[in-house]
């Protein structure tokens, strides 16, 4: 989202830390009026230093941050929250404030020395507590309060400043999924009626659905913000989080959704051993994520972009022949995926349905050699191949396939065949 | 309890608290070796402004027992004032002048003036205020420094190092008086916390510093609410969070300076006031802090009263009769502390 005007919060090659230790450098990033920008990253990658650093209680070493155009170094604290306000993870509450009191204080920055709330004051107290949801507790104990109740009137108090800039750390990690909903809706609004908003977020899902771009902090810097899109692929989050995971489009938002897989830590050891998946429709993703972290490779035959399964394959580094979205397999692709699986120790065959597209795989399955296991048992709810898959199937059994009924199962039998393979 | 009281609720409060002091120290004076009825009090004090002759009975009033009574006041109001003003500052309701050894520097510092000017009126009336002012302002900064871990300070170690501090100088001192053993007596009676060398030029210098102590925190109390907040809190706010400490832990250091260069070590108050206060009227230091200062005036009042005559003729220090009231308070603080 761009807009003409200079960006309300500008950081300008600017270092933060500590006392002599920078703990992010060179950050580069200008949010303006109307946008949402999401700072992700690991544990102790310095998003909480950055906006810090805005409100001075981090430094920034070198550099500028300016805020409205103006250096922040040259306001005073009261000038600075008059700009911009903060929603931070938990406030500690412990004394006897009513939950109005505690959201007036939200207005001091526009109040004079001994100067009591003017009726416009009021006005914009009365205004943000509708807004939030939070009229009821104006005379509630806030020290009483649970915590979702205590975080909206803490949104409230930053809303009371009437900032232009609004600083999230995290705002909503105490809150149930409700709350949750209701506070980012509301702060998505407040961006798209000309907010500048600076968020930074554990939860990719919820950064990729509010953001309109996403800065990724890791190693002591910050990458340039992006569409959540460009900034999540499922190769910066392995590399950053160290997690292999899937990175679709979830058909409900229409926004990124990210299931992570396996930690890359845990699937970094030497492979015992091959096994063949046949599978599709996410009938093998948790087989083969148990593959992995069982040390196994795997050799997945022909899949369609889109499909589940091919999205787990891609994220594990099996071995597998893409096929266009809603496409079939050629009888080279065929070929392929047969001397892939003859390679293997032994072919899983997941219960996946078959069709035209993927009963290619069974077959050559069925034609590698390779051992069989087979995981359930084929109806005809399955069978969406003319007959093919079951007649394969009947083939296969009469030769003496295995039968397992579990995921857990096929795997102790995949890892039998593979152990009996090193024996020989 | 509402905890955001009207402008109208909190006049209230505050005339209601000006009336009974004014109430208790009508009666303190009053009652003594010689009783004098209120209504007499009251006609000896009117003579006394507009400059009326005096009886034999008004210059009691207005010579011996009013000067007591008014500093007393004073006194109490500085040690309450000083005590809000730690507690919101540390966000701790343990703390309080005499706890955080502030008390002792303040003494420490008063002593080493007695014992090396000399007891001359000019400077016990302005020699001593100043050491004990120093000695204020050096103490806490020592036991802030020593409390503080990543510029926090939490309830357990700012007790500690009030606790060791407070010991430290009260043992500096008693050298001192083994040392300069001539100025020995008068010294550790004015240590042990009273009044009896009350007098109308104390009044004046007290009431000087008090006043000035009072600028402070009377054009920050909406900062004192929020710093309750937490000090990043309070900044994201648009308080000036360093400044504001400094400029508070002087005003609360140079009204313990007051009090203790005219009445020595006096435990509790500090501590007492300010909770009762905040029991009954919630913590908005919008009434807090005048609400505090005032009980704490009054409970000063009554104690110097019940010092000098439930043992009469003999006098009490006024120290004891507020440890012996405050001792208890403290520990029954900490037990329910401990429980939550």
């Amino acid at each position: 989202m761009s807009t003409p005007q200079a960006p309300l919060l500008a950081f300008s090659s600017a270092t933060v830390g500590y006392g002599s230790v920078a703990i992010v450098r060179e950050v580069e990033l200008e949010v303006s009026a109307g946008a949402f920008v999401g700072l992700v990253g690991p544990n102790g990658a310095g998003k909480s230093t950055l906006l810090r650093s805005v409100t001075g209680a981090a430094e920034v070493l070198s550099g500028a941050i300016t805020l409205g155009g103006g250096s922040i170094v040259r306001m005073s604290p009261k000038q600075r929250a008059r700009i911009v306000g903060v929603v931070p993870q938990t406030l500690p509450v412990a004394f006897a404030f009513d939950g109005r009191a505690f959201v007036e204080m939200g207005r001091h920055p526009w109040l004079g020395r001994l100067q009591d709330l003017s009726a416009e004051d009021a006005a914009i107290v009365d205004e943000v507590m509708e807004l939030t949801d939070t009229s009821r507790l104006a005379r509630e104990r806030v020290d009483t309060l649970s915590g979702g109740d205590l975080q909206r009137l803490t949104v409230a108090q930053a809303l009371a400043q009437r900032p232009r800039v609004l600083l999230l750390d995290e705002p909503t990690s105490h809150l149930d999924l409700n709350h949750r909903l209701q506070v980012l809706d509301l702060v998505r609004r407040l961006a798209d009626e000309g907010m500048a908003v600076l968020g930074v977020f554990h939860d990719l899902d919820i950064a990729a659905r509010y953001s309109d771009h996403i800065a990724v902090v890791a190693d002591g810097s910050m990458a340039p913000a992006q569409t959540p899109e460009r900034a999540l692929s499922a190769a910066v989050i392995e590399s950053v989080f160290g997690v292999k995971a899937v990175v679709r489009t979830d058909p409900v938002t229409g926004t990124l959704a990210i299931t992570p897989v396996v930690r890359r830590a845990d699937i970094e050891r030497p492979t015992r051993g091959r096994v063949g998946v046949v599978c599709g429709s996410g009938a093998g993703a948790a087989l083969m994520r148990k593959l992995a972290l069982a040390s196994v490779s795997v050799a997945c035959g022909a899949l369609n972009r889109g499909d589940v399964d091919q999205a787990v394959a891609e994220a594990l580094d099996a071995d597998h022949v893409d096929l266009p979205a809603f496409g079939e397999m050629t009888a080279a692709a065929e070929e392929v995926v047969r001397q892939e699986y003859a390679a293997c120790a032994c072919v899983i065959v997941a219960p996946t349905p078959f069709g035209r597209a993927n009963v290619g795989n069974l077959r050559a399955a069925v034609r590698c050699g390779a051992p069989l296991v087979l995981v359930g048992e084929m109806t005809a709810e399955r069978d969406f191949s003319g007959g093919e898959a079951t007649s394969l199937w009947g083939e296969v059994v009469k030769a003496g396939a295995l039968g397992v009924r579990t995921d857990e199962e096929a795997l102790d039998t995949a890892l039998g065949f593979i152990r009996d393979g090193a024996e020989e | 309890m509402t905890s955001a009281p009207g402008p109208a609720r909190r006049r209230l409060a505050i005339a209601t608290l000006v009336v009974v002091l004014l109430v208790a120290m009508v009666l303190a004076v009053g009652l003594g070796a010689v009783h004098i009825a209120p209504g007499e009090v009251i006609g000896a004090i009117s003579r006394g402004v507009s400059g009326a002759d005096l009886n034999k009975a008004d210059a009691v009033v207005l010579t011996l027992r009013l000067p007591r009574v008014v500093l007393a006041a004073l006194v109490g109001a500085a040690l309450a004032l000083a005590g809000v003003l730690y507690q919101a500052l540390f966000k701790n309701p343990l703390a309080d002048p005499y706890i955080l050894g502030v008390s002792s520097g303040a003494g420490l510092g008063a002593t080493i003036v007695l014992v090396t000017v000399g007891t001359s009126f000019a400077n016990r009336a302005f020699g001593v205020p100043a050491g004990a002012f120093a000695g204020a302002l050096v103490t806490i900064a020592l036991v802030v420094r020593l409390a503080s871990r990543a510029g926090r300070a939490d309830t357990t170690s700012l007790l500690l190092a009030g606790v060791a501090i407070s010991y430290t100088l009260a043992a500096v001192t008693s050298f001192l008086l083994v040392v300069f053993r001539s100025s020995m007596h008068s010294v550790v009676f004015w240590m042990m916390g009273g009044l009896t060398a009350a007098s109308w030029q104390y009044v004046g210098v007290v009431a000087g510093m008090f006043a000035a102590g009072l600028v402070i925190p009377t054009f920050y109390a909406r900062e004192l609410n929020i710093m309750l907040l937490g000090d990043e809190r309070a900044a994201q706010l648009g308080v000036n969070v360093e400044r504001f400490k400094l400029l508070v832990l002087a005003s609360a250091s140079l009204v313990v300076a007051a009090a203790v260069s005219v009445s020595g070590l006096i435990g509790f108050v500090g501590l007492m006031t300010p909770h009762m206060a905040r029991l009954v009227l919630g913590p908005d230091h919008r009434l807090l802090l005048p609400a505090s200062t005032l009980a704490g005036a009054i409970v000063m009042v009554l104690a110097d009263l019940a010092a000098r005559t439930v043992l009469a003729p003999v006098e009490i220090p006024v120290g004891i009769v507020t440890a012996v009231l405050g001792g208890p308070f403290f520990v029954w603080l900490l037990v329910r502390k401990e429980r939550r």
